[in-house]
C-alpha cells in the first residue's frame, strides 16, 4: 500500500484519528506519519482532504466493493459515475451536479454545516431568468388557490400572466419595449 | 509585458507594509472559483477543451479588462522553464498545482500583481485578488469587479440551488475563499495559538502555518480563511472572518504586551541576536532566517528596532525561497550552497538598507 500523503514511499503506519466524532484512518510512511504527531494539519493544502472525508461518510461508495452493483449513478455528460466522484472527491462537470442530485443534499450538508442551498452573488444574466422562474412558481401557487376557490376569472388573469413569462423566459431576452 | 517583468527581483505591491494592522497582518487574498458551462471541468477535460477554455479567457479579459483600468499580461505555462515557474510558486502568482499541470494552462496577471487569473487549475478560473494589510472588502471589491466583468462575456456554470459550481464540493456555492495572513510571534512563544486554532475550525474557519509543515509555522505566519462556501453570502462570510481576524488580533497585542511587561530583557536579548544573525551570519538554512525574521518584524513592531523597513522583510521572506536564490546567484544550488546565498542575501539587502536610511538622516530618538 503507497502512503496516503506522500503518495511515493510505501505505508507501513496505520493512524487513527478522532475528527469531528468521525474515526479517520491513513496509511502512513515512516517519513509522514513521523512528521505528523498530535494535532496538527495532514497537509498544508487540506486539514484533511476531502476524498477520505467523503470515503468515510459514505463507504457504499467505495467502487471496489460495489463492483457487482449495476445500479450505479453515472454522469450522462462527462460518465463520471458516483462512486468515483466519492473516491476523486472531484465533479468532473457541471452536469454531475445533477446527475448526483439525489445523494448531493446529504454530501453538500455535510461539507457546509447543514447549508445546502446557495446564498450570495448570482450573474446577471442568471438573475433575471431566475427572478421571471420564480415569479412563474408563485403565479401557479396563487392560480392553483384561485381554482380552488372557484375564482375562475382570477385564475384565468394569473393563467395568461404565466403564459407571458414563459414566453419570455422561452424566447430569452425580454420584448418589453 | 513579458515574463521576465514578473520574474524580477522586485516586490509585489501586495508586499509594502500598508493596509490596516499591517503590524500583524501582513496580506490579504480573495479567491473566487469559476466554472465554464460548455467544457468538462480539468480533472476530466481534453487537452482541446482546456486550449479553448484558455482562448475563451483570456480574450475575454484582454478584450474588455481596459474597462477596469488594468493591463494583463497571458502567461502559458507549459512555455516556462522548471525555474520560472517555481519563482511564480513563491511569490505567490500562481500555484504549485497549476505549476505541475500536465494540461494546457496559464495565468492572467495584471501589471502590479494584485490581480490574477490562473486557467484550468482546480477550476477553470480562478480569479485571486491581493492586498497589503487587513483589506478584505477592498479585495473582495477588486475580485468582485473583475468577476461580474468577466461573466458578461462568458457563460458561467451556476445552479439555482447550488450557486456557482466547481470541481471540489468544498467550493461550491460562493466558490469564495478569503484568508488573511497574520504575524503571530506572542500566541506562538505563548502556545495559546494551539487553543485557538481548534476554537476556530469548530467555527467554520480555519487557522493554519504556511511556508512550513506540521505544526510548527514557519516564521510564525499564519493563515486565516473561511472553509464554508454554501449558504453564506459573500458579505456575511466576510463579516466573520474580518470579526475573528479582528479578535486574534487583539489577543496577539494583549499577549506582546504581556511578554514586554513580564520578561523585557530577554525579549530585547532575542530580537537584537536575531538582527545580528540575518546581518551577520555567512550560512543561514529556511527555518533560522524565518524565525530571525519573525524576530526583527517583531521588534520592529514593538519600536526596538527602527533603521529596517518593514516591507524589506516581507520581501526577504519570498526571495529567501529556492528558486529566488537561484535566480539570485545564477547557477544551481545544493542545499549548503543555498544556505550560504541566502545569508548573502541577507547581508547585502539589510546593509543596504541601513545605509540608505543612514545618509537620509533620519531621527533617532
Amino acid at each position: 500500500m503507497i502512503c496516503d500523503q506522500c503518495k511515493e514511499r510505501q505505508a507501513s503506519v496505520l493512524v487513527k484519528q478522532h475528527i469531528q466524532g468521525q474515526m479517520i484512518e491513513r496509511h502512513l510512511c515512516h517519513v509522514c506519519a513521523a512528521k505528523n504527531t498530535g494535532f496538527e494539519l495532514l497537509s498544508e493544502q487540506d486539514p484533511l482532504s476531502i476524498n477520505q472525508l467523503l470515503a468515510h461518510w459514505f463507504p457504499g461508495g467505495n467502487a471496489s466493493v460495489n463492483r457487482v452493483k449495476q445500479e450505479e449513478t453515472v454522469c450522462p455528460s462527462c460518465s463520471l459515475t458516483f462512486s468515483r466522484f466519492l473516491k476523486l472527491g472531484k465533479f468532473g462537470c457541471a452536469t454531475c451536479y445533477e446527475a448526483f442530485a439525489p445523494q448531493l443534499g446529504e454530501v453538500m450538508g455535510r461539507l457546509h454545516n447543514g447549508k445546502t442551498r446557495h446564498e450570495g452573488k448570482v450573474p446577471a444574466s442568471f438573475g433575471q431568468t431566475l427572478a421571471i422562474r420564480r415569479q412563474v412558481e408563485e403565479l401557479r401557487k396563487q392560480m392553483k388557490h384561485s381554482i380552488e376557490q372557484e375564482e375562475f376569472e382570477e385564475a384565468a388573469k394569473l393563467r395568461d400572466e404565466v403564459k407571458a413569462l414563459t414566453l419570455q423566459l422561452e424566447g430569452g431576452a425580454s420584448h418589453d419595449d | 509585458m513579458t515574463i521576465d517583468r514578473f520574474l524580477q527581483h522586485r516586490a509585489s505591491s501586495w508586499m509594502t507594509n500598508e493596509g490596516e494592522h499591517a503590524d500583524i497582518a501582513m496580506s490579504t487574498r480573495i479567491r473566487l472559483a469559476r466554472n465554464l458551462d460548455d467544457f468538462r471541468f480539468p480533472y476530466v477535460f481534453s487537452a482541446d477543451e482546456a486550449l479553448k477554455i484558455d482562448k475563451e479567457v483570456s480574450a475575454a479579459l484582454l478584450d474588455y479588462g481596459e474597462e477596469l483600468g488594468h493591463r494583463f499580461a497571458h502567461i502559458d505555462i507549459q512555455e516556462l522553464t522548471h525555474l520560472q515557474k517555481e519563482i511564480l510558486v513563491e511569490k505567490h502568482l500562481i500555484s504549485p498545482y497549476l505549476a505541475q499541470s500536465e494540461h494546457p494552462g496559464s495565468v492572467l496577471l495584471s501589471e502590479d500583481e494584485d490581480l490574477s487569473i490562473m486557467i484550468n487549475e482546480e477550476d477553470h478560473l480562478r480569479i485571486q485578488s491581493l492586498q497589503p494589510g487587513f483589506q478584505l472588502q477592498e479585495a473582495y471589491e477588486r475580485a468582485n469587479q473583475l468577476d461580474s466583468m468577466l461573466e458578461k462575456n462568458l457563460n458561467y456554470a451556476f445552479h439555482e440551488e447550488y450557486g456557482y459550481l466547481t470541481s471540489c464540493p468544498t467550493n461550491t456555492g460562493t466558490g469564495m475563499r478569503a484568508s488573511v495572513m497574520l504575524h503571530l510571534p506572542a500566541l506562538t512563544m505563548s502556545h495559546q495559538i494551539n487553543r485557538i486554532i481548534p476554537a476556530i475550525s469548530r467555527l467554520g474557519m480555519a487557522v493554519r502555518g504556511i511556508y512550513g509543515e506540521g505544526s510548527e509555522a514557519l516564521g510564525n505566519v499564519y493563515q486565516i480563511s473561511n472553509q464554508l462556501t454554501l449558504g453564506k453570502s459573500e458579505s456575511d462570510i466576510l463579516e466573520d472572518l474580518q470579526s475573528m481576524t479582528e479578535q486574534i488580533i487583539e489577543q496577539e497585542q494583549k499577549m506582546r504586551e504581556a511578554i514586554r511587561s513580564r520578561s523585557p530583557i530577554s525579549l530585547e536579548d532575542r530580537i537584537y541576536r536575531s538582527l545580528g544573525t540575518l546581518m551577520y551570519a555567512r550560512l543561514l538554512t529556511t527555518e533560522e532566517a524565518a524565525t530571525c525574521l519573525s524576530d526583527v518584524r517583531l521588534g520592529i513592531d514593538l519600536q526596538l528596532i527602527d533603521d529596517v523597513d518593514m516591507s524589506i522583510l516581507n520581501e526577504l521572506m519570498i526571495f529567501m525561497q529556492p528558486a529566488f536564490l537561484q535566480q539570485f546567484t545564477g547557477e544551481q544550488l545544493q542545499p549548503k550552497e543555498r544556505d550560504h546565498a541566502r545569508a548573502e542575501l541577507f547581508r547585502k539587502r539589510l546593509r543596504q538598507e541601513k545605509s540608505i536610511n543612514h545618509t537620509e538622516g533620519e531621527d533617532h530618538v
